[in-house]
């Protein structure tokens, strides 16, 4: 049981912490977001599955 | 010969004509500024000529012979504001719009480097866009307007938004261009139509109020004025002058009187016979022409 | 050679801005969450700790085709809104910030404009719906049971068709719209308004491209592909098609002030 929650759990973790790197990378990139660069950065960490994925819609500016 | 022609052309934009009625042909080779104060109509009526809005009336004719295609094959237009892909780089976005015209990435490559140096951009080609100065997205706008060697350019404003010194650079880039296209260019500073340009059409609430060439539009004006001013001012000098059939106006100016009379030739004899004769102490006698500026003032506020 | 810049270009756009990082693995998410939250939501209960003492907990197991249907359910909600918003300002951003007056000054065609923008998009998309299905069927095999691997690809293709009417309905606003929030929630709207008008006539019209992924669901009990399915997807494609001749002529009467 343990083992296949593992096996099943583990490379969803890793997609999400994917996930969150990539959208902190461009963070950093980008030249300016919609409201202050901190903000995105904990919505991002903290908003679970959510977070990145609206940083990547609404985050970025032009 | 021509290239160009416009035929009546008409925008009415939500029952409001921003261009009235305009008819005027380009001239291959000659560099016109479209010259107008703002609101006068001028992008409306480059937007037509460059070919992606419609006229309300009127049409606009490209030699047929010498054009076949869509007339965007021969035309490069910068816009007022270029905007850009900011996530591309100076060069990517040259060698994306010279494929769009078609050209082969590999001729697109070789255009854009050379014009990227021709604009000064050579070292920033790899930068993103979003980090170009205004000035910077000026150039990169002109070099973009040129990727498929137009042979008619079409610049809106291209200088007002830029510092004395980019000034300067551009309005030199366009003499340089003027040997091998020809140059449409708005703008609603008079100094640069009459540095560069050949001819000026002067549009004002959509109407063209004054088309031709810069010294015929100089030479046309139906009014000069002549200045005169005198050591000791002769009594019943005005009543006198007014006399003469040739003088127009008269209107005191600083110490002396600015004289519009409608033909100088034969004002200045008539004028100089009558200073002879009356043996006033003539200081200073100037015929002024009338500048650009004054030709355009007097239309527009007319 | 025209179409095949604008595409190279739109693909490079999507990869600069990590979309073909994201999206999938987004949907990939989406695909094995229900499944999974099923498989393991007996055990969560239990370890909550909060059962009466003797009680047993007795929530049947899904079978193998219900729990693949929910890995297509969630991608027909949060997957089309996910589709929707990446591509609302495909052309409304180009209109409104006036990067489409450069482009439209060179001698681009505008069906070349629309179905490269379209056809990249749509690229991006089959990939990521493709990706994440494989993955939500592997999860589904290993905890519920076999389902042949050619019948989960055969239902990812017929899918497919489905986003691609989503996308056709995005691109018509996004042709003559300059505000992308307004094309996505316009998009939306039209999205859900043909699913009520589908499932309150749902005899009728059973040809509705709206039904296309109730059909697959009954296709993983059958194991037959209903002629439904057929014509719903027909439908779609062919209502896609005239969306984007629309779009086209939309674009074109697309004047700038």
């Amino acid at each position: 049981m343990d083992d296949l929650i593992i096996q099943l759990i583990l490379p969803l973790v890793i997609l999400q912490l994917i996930l969150i790197v990539v959208a902190l990378v461009d963070l950093r990139r980008v030249d300016e977001t919609r409201g202050p660069k901190w903000v995105w950065i904990l919505i991002i960490i903290f908003g679970n599955l959510a977070g990145p994925i609206i940083y990547f819609i609404v985050g970025r500016k032009g | 010969m021509s290239i160009m022609s416009a035929n009546h052309l008409t925008k009415i934009f939500q029952n409001h004509t921003v261009v009235d009625d305009l008819s005027f042909t380009l001239e291959t080779g000659k560099c016109v500024a479209l010259l107008g104060p703002n609101g006068a109509g001028k992008t409306t009526t480059l937007r037509m000529l460059a070919g992606f809005i419609k006229p309300s009336q009127g049409n606009i004719q490209f030699d047929e012979e010498q054009f076949t295609k869509d007339i965007r094959h021969y035309v490069g237009y910068l816009p007022q504001y270029p905007v850009f892909h900011n996530w591309m780089t100076g060069e990517e976005f040259l060698i994306y719009v010279g494929q769009l015209a078609y050209l082969s990435k590999n001729d697109a490559k070789t255009k854009a480097q050379e014009l990227l140096d021709l604009v000064r951009l050579g070292d920033d080609k790899q930068k993103r866009i979003g980090k170009y100065s205004g000035g910077m997205k000026q150039r990169l706008g002109i070099a973009q307007a040129l990727m498929h060697d137009p042979q008619l350019i079409i610049l809106d404003e291209p200088v007002s938004s830029l510092d004395p010194i980019g000034r300067r650079e551009v309005l030199n880039l366009i003499r340089e261009l003027k040997k091998d296209a020809t140059i449409l260019f708005s703008t609603h500073i008079l100094n640069d139509a009459e540095e560069v340009s050949d001819d000026i059409l002067l549009l004002n609430h959509g109407k063209l109020l004054k088309q031709g060439a810069i010294h015929e539009i100089h030479s046309q004006q139906e009014t000069k004025t002549i200045y005169l001013a005198f050591q000791d001012e002769p009594k019943f000098i005005e009543e006198r002058l007014k006399e003469i059939n040739s003088v127009f106006n008269i209107k005191r100016e600083n110490a002396g009187f600015a004289i519009t009379v409608h033909d100088v030739n034969e004002a200045r004899s008539q004028l100089l016979e009558v200073i002879q004769s009356e043996g006033w102490n003539l200081t200073k006698f100037e015929v002024l022409t009338s500048s650009l500026e004054d030709i355009f003032i007097k239309a527009v506020t007319e | 050679m025209q179409w095949q810049t604008i595409y190279k270009k739109e693909m490079l756009d999507h990869w600069r801005h990590f979309k073909w990082i994201w999206v999938p693995i987004v949907f990939i998410l989406f695909a094995v969450m229900d499944p999974l939250t099923a498989y393991f939501m007996p055990i969560i209960l239990e370890s909550a700790g909060n059962v009466p003492e003797g009680a047993t907990i007795d929530i049947p197991n899904p079978s193998v085709g219900e729990a693949m249907i929910m890995s297509f359910s969630q991608l027909n909600m949060l997957g089309v809104l996910i589709a929707v918003v990446i591509s609302m300002g495909l052309i409304s951003r180009e209109l409104s910030t006036g990067v489409y007056e450069l482009i439209l000054s060179k001698p681009v065609r505008y069906s070349h404009y629309i179905t490269a923008k379209f056809t990249a998009m749509m690229t991006l998309l089959s990939v990521s719906i493709i990706i994440a299905l494989i993955t939500g069927w592997y999860y589904v095999t290993v905890l519920f049971g076999d389902l042949a691997f050619t019948q989960l690809l055969t239902s990812a293709i017929f899918y497919i068709f489905y986003f691609m009417l989503i996308l056709s309905i995005v691109m018509v606003f996004n042709s003559f719209l300059t505000s992308p929030g307004l094309v996505a929630f316009l998009s939306i709207f039209t999205v859900v308004v043909l699913n009520a008008i589908t499932s309150i006539f749902d005899h009728v019209i059973t040809w509705s491209p709206m039904l296309i992924s109730d059909y697959i669901g009954t296709y993983f009990f059958s194991g037959e592909i209903e002629t439904d399915l057929y014509f719903s997807t027909g439908i779609a494609i062919i209502i896609s098609l005239l969306l984007l001749w629309l779009s086209i002529f939309l674009l074109k009467r697309q004047e700038m002030h």
